[in-house]
């Protein structure tokens, strides 16, 4: 098999997509002048910046957003405060006409947002009626300032279910809602906009957090003429989220809708991620937003590669691979157990391994400080693991499972000698 | 040259760092400086707590960011060596100590001046040292310097282009602000002067002056050829213009293979010589300067004459130099651990046309240098006898350190005899003290 074998397009919600990789709405997608270069560098489609009705002024928060670092990586999350978009709705339509008459074969996805019932109808047809070819119910925004809009109605279930409804109605192209993370339960939301006729569901919108404070003026950034908010963060810093709640919403059998996942996506590994628990297109910013449109080139050939080297043909065949091995920790066999291995021929002796598994571990590492080498107490390992996650070097630390007669040494007890002086009957059950 | 770090650099740097355990570059610094702590710190954003790492140690943390061969001393031993290259442990030190005056962190708070009067002769590196740490311990020191103003070498052998005077007023401000007292041009050069000083109020004298003069390469000095101390400390004495005009535009050659011979060659390119020559009478991998700087030299297009031995000075009839007569050399067959010697060609002969030329091959203590301290021990070189461990003469009161008692050597070298020094002066008053209670 080789590349000219895979085929990246891929059906979601009866709409081609001639690869599964969008521009999510956002600042990356907020002018046809934009999404035009991002469709020329090989996006297959956009949801375009959430349409307001001009009817509520949107003058976006100056500065607008904070970057989060990690040490010396920059743009580890994202903090924003940026709200929906800000051009008159004619301006946003005009670019939707001529996004299709340039870009015939790319999927243009309204994201809008209503503030009434009438609103959410008006601005579903009109979208449709300029060339949109789907729709996305954005009732996530973390950071709109007005009431009844953004994640205010993704909190409140009934209103979800309601503007779904009411939009479908007006409009015959799929619809897919897009949800807020910052609930305890994803599903639940999910299941009220598939009642009002939902076609797909998008996730996840921005996490609410507060990435970072001034300390000079203890406000926190983006410190916008000396107040800071809770708002949206973004980036790899909430992958981990992202893929939790697709994963559940892909394991709700109830549910069984298709899914757009969205969430720290910046390499084809975190896209693949994303499909392999269920999503079936993706949806980037951030990553935009560091490296610019020019990673969905990365996207495509990593993708294409993986799937030559696992002899899969169509993206289809990967969406949701994953979820078969995805259980909950009561279902891990604890009988089997094993332990770190040590190959140190490339080790360079820093030492990291013996001052985490020292402080963190089992204290499962002597050090050899003539030799500058840890030295492996294989009893006393307790497979945590951590001492390869510190290791600068490759393939020095692995994971090895042991025999079932192998016994791990129990954690000492210092107080050995105090069990006189002990306080304490073991716990019945009354 | 390298650029310095700014503030992302830096901690691109740090970040690079393993934060390796019983850290090995922290064993390799003569002064004791402690980069796996002070790294470690500035990754966990503690950055005053860096910078008073480095600084608490060695008052001269910023000069020895730039000046250490650090190549050879802390970075030798770095872990990360195995995986690419070692961390730039000199350049973050350097940084963070300039990042604590951006910020105006001032490590220390001034100490009361309440214990015994201590002189220190020579405002060099080891003075410095010595009199900032016996400040910090409340000592009342005063620092003789026979220049106009005090570094020692940091000011008067080291150019500007490799380590500005505005970088060492700042150094100096912190031992200033400990109280330390200065006493320019003043020179200890009579018979029995430094130990004189014991009875004039002082209760321990620590010996620190360096070696400035110079090793003559031929008896003679036609007009037009300078020795490295004349040469690179010219810009504050009054041979300042004339050195510039000389150079301006002119051909030079440097005689000498160390660093001080790349410092005058990098020194004349500054000066706006037309052509440097580096003349070296064994190879490239034998100079004693640092692989940097002789890589750094001849990538600035300083000419490097290796093979060639000096033979005499050519002049023109008023006496002026105008060139330097050269014979080729080859290496003799190694003999044991010797190094290579170099053998001159038979007939090779030549003649190189300079309008000036530096004498850069070694630094000695002054003639009659041993006649002010009469009472201390000396060698033939005029080197004063102390071990290292303890820096004390065989004068009791008397102490000694840096090139003075070691000959050619490191800044951080003579910043570690200071401290050294600083130890046993405290220790030795302590005792004084308490014999006399």
């Amino acid at each position: 098999m080789n590349k000219k074998d895979i085929d990246l397009s891929i059906n979601f919600c009866g709409v081609k997509f001639k690869n599964p990789f969008l521009l999510s709405s956002s600042p990356v997608s907020n002018s046809a002048e934009m999404v035009a270069r991002s469709f020329e560098a090989g996006w297959s489609g956009v949801v375009f910046k959430t349409l307001n009705s001009d009817t509520t002024p949107i003058i976006h928060p100056s500065p607008r957003m904070n970057g989060l670092d990690y040490g010396n990586k920059r743009l580890v999350g994202l903090q924003n405060v940026e709200m929906i978009s800000d051009r008159p709705l004619k301006d946003n339509l005009a670019d939707f006409l001529y996004l299709k008459k340039k870009y015939p074969e790319h999927v243009l996805i309204s994201s809008i947002m209503g503030f009434s019932n009438d609103e959410w109808a008006y601005l579903a047809k009109v979208s449709e009626d300029n060339g949109a070819d789907m729709l996305e119910l954005n009732f996530s925004c973390p950071h709109m300032s007005v009431e009844g809009a953004g994640h205010h109605v993704g909190k409140a279930f009934d209103l979800i279910e309601k503007f779904t409804a009411t939009v479908k109605r007006a409009v015959s192209i799929p619809v897919m809602a897009k949800m807020t993370p910052n609930i305890t339960d994803m599903n639940e939301p999910a299941l009220y906009a598939k009642q009002g006729g939902a076609d797909a569901i998008a996730a996840i919108n921005t996490v609410s957090g507060i990435s970072q404070i001034d300390l000079n003026v203890l406000t926190p950034k983006p410190n916008v003429f000396g107040l800071g908010s809770i708002s949206g963060t973004s980036g790899p810093a909430v992958k981990p989220i992202g893929l939790r709640f697709i994963s559940e919403m892909a394991k709700c059998k109830e549910l069984s809708l298709p899914l757009s996942g969205i969430g720290g996506i910046e390499t084809w590994v975190d896209a693949l991620e994303y499909i392999l628990l269920g999503s079936s297109t993706i949806q980037v910013t951030t990553g935009i937003i560091h490296y610019g449109y020019g990673i969905v080139e990365d996207l495509i050939e990593g993708l294409t590669d993986f799937m030559v080297e696992k002899k899969i043909t169509k993206v289809e065949d990967l969406v949701g691979r994953a979820l078969t091995n995805l259980t909950t920790t009561d279902n891990f066999d604890l009988k089997r157990q094993g332990r770190a291995e040590y190959d140190l021929e490339k080790c360079v002796g820093c030492g990291q391994c013996y001052t985490v598994c020292k402080d963190a571990g089992g204290f499962a590492l002597e050090w050899d400080g003539e030799k500058r080498r840890p030295v492996l107490i294989e009893d006393k390992c307790l497979s945590c693991m951590i001492c390869s996650f510190v290791c600068p070097v490759s393939d020095i630390i692995s994971y090895k499972e042991m025999p079932s007669t192998w016994k791990r040494e129990e954690a000492i007890v210092m107080g050995k000698d105090l069990e006189d002086q002990l306080n304490y009957q073991p716990f019945k059950q009354s | 040259m390298n650029k310095r770090y700014d503030f992302s650099r830096a901690l691109a740097e740090a970040d690079r760092c393993l934060l390796c355990h019983d850290a090995p570059c922290s064993k390799g610094c003569p002064a004791n400086t402690d980069p796996g702590k002070f790294i470690k710190k500035f990754k966990m954003q503690n950055i005053k707590g860096a910078i008073r790492t480095i600084k608490e140690n060695n008052i001269l943390g910023g000069a020895c960011g730039i000046l250490c061969p650090t190549a050879r001393l802390c970075e030798r031993e770095c872990a990360s060596s195995h995986l690419d290259r070692p961390i730039e442990i000199g350049k973050i030190q350097e940084f963070l100590i300039r990042h604590g005056r951006d910020i105006g962190f001032k490590v220390f708070e001034k100490p009361e001046p309440t214990k015994e009067r201590v002189a220190i002769i020579g405002s060099g590196p080891a003075g410095l040292s010595c009199g900032a740490e016996l400040a910090k311990r409340g000592y009342q020191i005063t620092i003789f310097e026979r220049m106009d103003e005090p570094g020692g070498v940091l000011r008067y052998g080291v150019p500007a282009y490799r380590f500005s005077k505005d970088y060492l007023k700042e150094e100096l401000e912190d031992i200033i602000d400990l109280g330390v007292k200065f006493e320019c041009s003043h020179p200890i050069q009579k018979e029995g002067e430094a130990e004189d000083l014991l009875t004039k109020g002082f209760e321990a004298v620590f010996i620190a002056t360096g070696l400035w003069d110079a090793v003559n390469i031929f008896d003679d000095k036609p007009a037009g050829v300078y020795n490295s101390v004349a040469f690179l400390s010219s810009p504050h004495t009054d041979l300042a213009d004339s050195v510039k005009d000389q150079v301006q535009g002119k051909r030079v050659a440097v005689i000498g293979g160390g660093s001080v011979a790349m410092d005058c060659a990098g020194y004349a390119q500054t000066l706006g010589a037309e052509d440097v020559y580096l003349i070296y009478r064994r190879s490239f991998n034998q100079m004693p300067a640092e692989a940097d700087e002789r890589i750094e030299s001849l990538e600035s297009d300083v000419h490097f004459l290796i093979l060639n031995q000096p033979k005499e000075y050519v002049t023109e009839p008023s006496g002026k130099i105008t060139g330097i007569t050269l014979a080729r050399t080859q290496l003799a067959p190694a003999k044991g651990d010797d190094r290579r010697a170099p053998v001159e060609v038979k007939d090779s002969l030549w003649t190189l046309d300079v309008d000036l030329v530096v004498e850069a091959i070694g630094n000695k203590a002054f003639e009659n240098s041993d006649k002010v301290y009469p009472g201390v021990d000396t060698d033939d070189k005029n080197l004063i006898a102390v071990s290292l461990d303890d820096c004390k003469t065989s004068k009791q009161g008397i102490f000694a350190g840096g090139d003075i008692v070691r000959g050619p050597s490191l800044v951080v070298n003579a910043v570690q005899d200071g401290k050294t020094a600083a130890d046993n002066i405290d220790a030795y008053l302590q005792q004084k003290r308490g014999s006399h209670e």
